[in-house]
């Protein structure tokens, strides 16, 4: 376990780093000066010149990415000209916005898809399961700003019950802000994980230890609790783990339409206006959030299903 | 993991359900209630966040709206339908001569933080450190040397020489704010920028919480001695999507908004409950550019039929649902130097179009133009599109995003100028003619003069406007200027957008300045 760990954190690592690497090459490579769009029309040639020395643009590309990766080893992630604060200040003052919002999509998505997976599983073909696949599908189907706009107009626009804009001060507030963008972002997840958990929980419930357990008179529900949901939900942890980057782009529409804080909309942001360190800062806390999503529901697995830890 | 499933129970989940739902039950008469519960309080949206606190340095006009309420300046904006000014930290201020302008500050405006009172001193250090510390907009004070002190009160900001445009945009606006020399120096050590963080205030409000992405809010200043704002705090909510902004006001997060040109009509049909609908033209100008250096349009007669091929009414009406004016040039109107009226009608005309692309003797002309990657911008693109094949003209359309768009036409950043034919272009201006022509003089050429237009009688007339004080012979000078623009055949003028707001008619009577903008401190609540 301990060797399949270590081999799983040095993959992270070289991942981050080979992603990191290509967007940094990439977004150099895509026309654009951020001095000219910071600075403005009124900018002269020498004030475009002193901000390119200050964002260090005019060095050797080799360079510049070189002293990105030496400010990592000793946790600096940058400075931001723009706003004259450092990136790490920027990047983590906006973070937990997206992560709350994202764990709370997932936590609620979870805790409804789950249970719905296994009844379906066990009435399967009943017209609460047609009726449910349906369902579950469409709910896939739809974009999560399309669901944000939607419940956005009903529930903040004509009912007035909810707030429209925002993230919230204290707790109680958070929370209320938090429920049309968890809803719009968790309602695909309904649908997705309820269908996962439905086929893999009938699968294991044609397995033999399964008939075992019926043979020895068991209740439905119990059989489905202790014997077959454990192995069933295996597939679920780890779509939720891959589906982290998922989770980051509906975040970002989801940002938009509600005006909250949050990387989403502040990379957004930072891309238009070629904001070189901030997107760099963005998008190495995202690979690195991605790839520890991965690597734990990969671990969990391997936790849970030792046969996984042999095939990397 | 058992410790986890097993705290995850079902009186744990229904708890989590209950305190959700009351949440939600909470929430219910929570926005009724806010007005009565926290006071006079102003709710507005901002387009975007705040770059900076610290007005020798702002970045964007959110910038300006806050540091409006925070610092003090010699004159401020008049709100109204006409540009004007009036006296704030000033009691007298007077043109001396074309190169000197003499104040004398009112006495017992003070600097919070035990800073003192406010002099001549804070004043030349305010005004100075701009050009010092070579400040982005440092551009905003023109030929600025220094500021004289005469005795505490009273001081002469001294220029290189003769800069009209100082009254219109300098000195009501924001470089014109007066900060603490004191307090700047303390906290900075050279008198640089201090970003978000202002060590002393000099205006009705103060900066309580500064949220990024989230909201600014400021609450009455206790040491100002001045006339009372009529709000207890104001609260700058950033919303950069004007959509969501207009969602935003319909649910009751926000009071103040604009609205997009797109759904304005909808909007004044049918209007959200206790709503007044305010019209304004902004200072932003659109234009469609055509690069005279690119061997396809060097010919004055192709561009010349480009010109009058377009049908400038038929893109309004396709942009922006027809709500918007058509423009008679670089210069909006309430500004001095407008154009009543261009030389090229605003419908165009095909044939004569065609006339001029047949003295210019061209056939199967293929062209490109380039757009921003926004809606308005590529409508704007695609009708120009369908006009020009009328006349036998191919346009393929290139939608950048802003990054990419902002540096075409840019010498330093490449070649890329040298491919580029039409553009579908804007510029931000401010309430002076400078700032809506003195981008096409030849020194701007590959800068932000991607026409590249080059003409020396222009030049003359960019240098003599801004040393003009009569508004009379001024209007002529910028007249003179657009009329070269369009003759060149590098222009088509479009239209000056607009920028309708809206605010609650129960909470406020709002105060704007002639292109929509929001004055909050002369905002009265109702």
């Amino acid at each position: 376990m301990w060797l399949y760990l270590g081999k799983r954190i040095v993959l992270a690592i070289a991942i981050i780093a080979i992603a990191v690497t290509l967007l940094f090459l990439m977004i150099r490579a895509v026309p654009g000066d951020p001095a000219a769009v910071l600075l403005g029309p009124r900018a002269t040639l020498e004030m475009k010149a002193q901000l390119h020395q200050q964002m260090g643009l005019d060095k050797p590309l080799v360079v510049q990415i070189v002293a990105f990766f030496g400010g990592l080893l000793h946790g600096d992630l940058g400075f931001d000209v723009f706003s004259q604060r450092p990136v790490a200040d920027i990047v983590f003052e906006q973070l937990p916005y997206t992560i709350e919002l994202i764990l709370v999509s997932i936590f609620w998505a979870v805790m409804i898809a789950v249970p719905l997976g296994c009844y379906l599983a066990i009435r399967r073909n009943s017209l609460v399961d047609q009726v449910a696949s349906v369902v579950t599908v469409a709910t896939i189907a739809i974009p999560s700003f399309v669901v944000a706009v939607y419940v956005l107009l009903i529930f903040a626009v004509t009912l007035r019950w909810l707030p429209a804009i925002g993230a919230g001060n204290n707790f109680r507030d958070v929370l209320i802000h938090l429920i049309l963008p968890a809803f719009a972002i968790g309602i695909g997840w309904v649908g997705y994980i309820s269908r996962l958990v439905r086929a893999s929980m009938l699968e294991i419930l044609g397995e033999n230890h399964v008939r075992m357990a019926r043979s020895f008179g068991l209740s439905e529900w119990r059989i489905v609790a202790r014997y077959a949901l454990p192995l069933a939900i295996l597939p679920t942890v780890t779509i939720i783990g891959v589906g982290i980057a998922w989770l980051l782009s509906s975040a970002v529409f989801v940002e938009v339409v509600f005006a909250r804080p949050g990387i989403g909309a502040l990379i957004v942001s930072a891309v238009n206006t070629r904001n070189y360190p901030i997107v760099m800062g963005v998008v190495l806390v995202t690979t690195f959030l991605i790839v520890t999503a991965t690597t734990l529901s990969d671990v969990a697995n391997a936790f849970l299903d030792p046969r996984t830890r042999e095939k990397l | 993991m058992k410790d986890i499933l097993g705290s995850l129970n079902r009186r744990t989940l229904l708890r989590a359900g209950a305190a959700l739902g009351g949440g939600v039950i909470a929430g219910m008469p929570l926005s009724r209630a806010i007005w009565a519960a926290q006071g006079k309080v102003l709710k507005v949206r901002a387009d975007g966040d705040v770059y900076t606190l610290d007005p020798g340095f702002y970045v964007g006009f959110g910038d300006i709206d806050v540091t409006n309420c925070i610092y003090s300046k010699l004159i401020k904006y008049k709100p109204g339908s006409e540009w004007g000014w009036e006296l704030e930290a000033a009691e007298k201020i007077e043109q001396v001569d074309p190169t000197h302008i003499r104040f004398h500050l009112r006495k017992g405006i003070t600097f919070t933080g035990g800073h003192g009172e406010m002099t001549a001193r804070d004043v030349k250090f305010s005004f100075e450190r701009v050009i010092k510390h070579n400040s982005p907009i440092k551009p905003d004070w023109g030929p600025l040397d220094h500021v004289d002190i005469e005795d505490d009160y009273t001081g002469v900001v001294v220029f290189k020489t003769p800069f009209v445009p100082v009254w219109n945009v300098a000195l009501p606006f924001g470089v014109g704010h007066i900060v603490s020399e004191d307090a700047v120096m303390k906290a900075t050590g050279n008198g640089s920028s201090f970003g978000l963080k202002p060590p002393a205030f000099s205006g009705p409000y103060v900066l309580a919480e500064l949220k990024a992405k989230q909201y600014t809010v400021l609450t009455r200043n206790p040491e100002w001695s001045g006339p009372k704002p009529g709000f207890d705090e104001i609260r700058i909510i950033p919303i950069n999507d004007d959509k969501t902004a207009e969602r935003a006001y319909k649910a009751g997060d926000v009071d103040f908004t604009r609205i997009s040109l797109d759904s304005f009509a909808t909007v004044k049909s049918n209007p959200p409950a206790e709503t007044e609908i305010e019209e304004h033209s902004s200072l932003r100008y659109y234009w469609i550019g055509m690069n005279i250096d690119h061997p396809k349009l060097k010919d004055i007669n192709v561009r010349k039929a480009i010109q009058w091929a377009i049908n400038v009414p038929q893109i309004l009406d396709a942009a922006y649902a027809g709500q918007a004016e058509v423009a008679t040039g670089t210069v909006p109107p309430s500004i001095v130097g407008h154009r009543e009226s261009a030389l090229i009608p605003p419908e165009g005309d095909l044939a004569k179009a065609k006339e001029f692309l047949d003295k210019a003797a061209v056939s199967d002309l293929n062209l490109t133009i380039d757009c921003l990657n926004e809606s308005t911008y590529s409508t704007i693109a695609q009708t120009v599109q369908a006009q020009l094949s009328q006349i036998g003209i191919t346009v393929e359309i290139n939608v950048q995003d802003s990054g990419s768009f902002w540096t075409l036409g840019v010498e330093s950043e490449g070649d890329r100028w040298k491919e580029m034919q039409l553009s579908v272009m804007y510029f931000n201006g401010l309430p002076d003619p400078h700032y809506a022509t003195s981008w096409w003089v030849q020194d701007q050429v590959g800068v932000w003069n991607w026409e590249r237009f080059r003409s020396d009688h222009f030049d003359e007339l960019s240098a003599k406007g801004v040393t003009i004080s009569d508004p009379g012979e001024r209007a002529k000078v910028y007249h003179e200027m657009q009329d070269l623009m369009e003759e060149s055949g590098a222009f088509r003028f479009l239209t000056y957008g607009g920028n309708p707001v809206m605010h609650r008619t129960t909470r406020m009577k709002a105060a704007t300045l002639p292109d929509g903008r929001p004055l909050f401190l002369d905002f009265k609540p109702v």
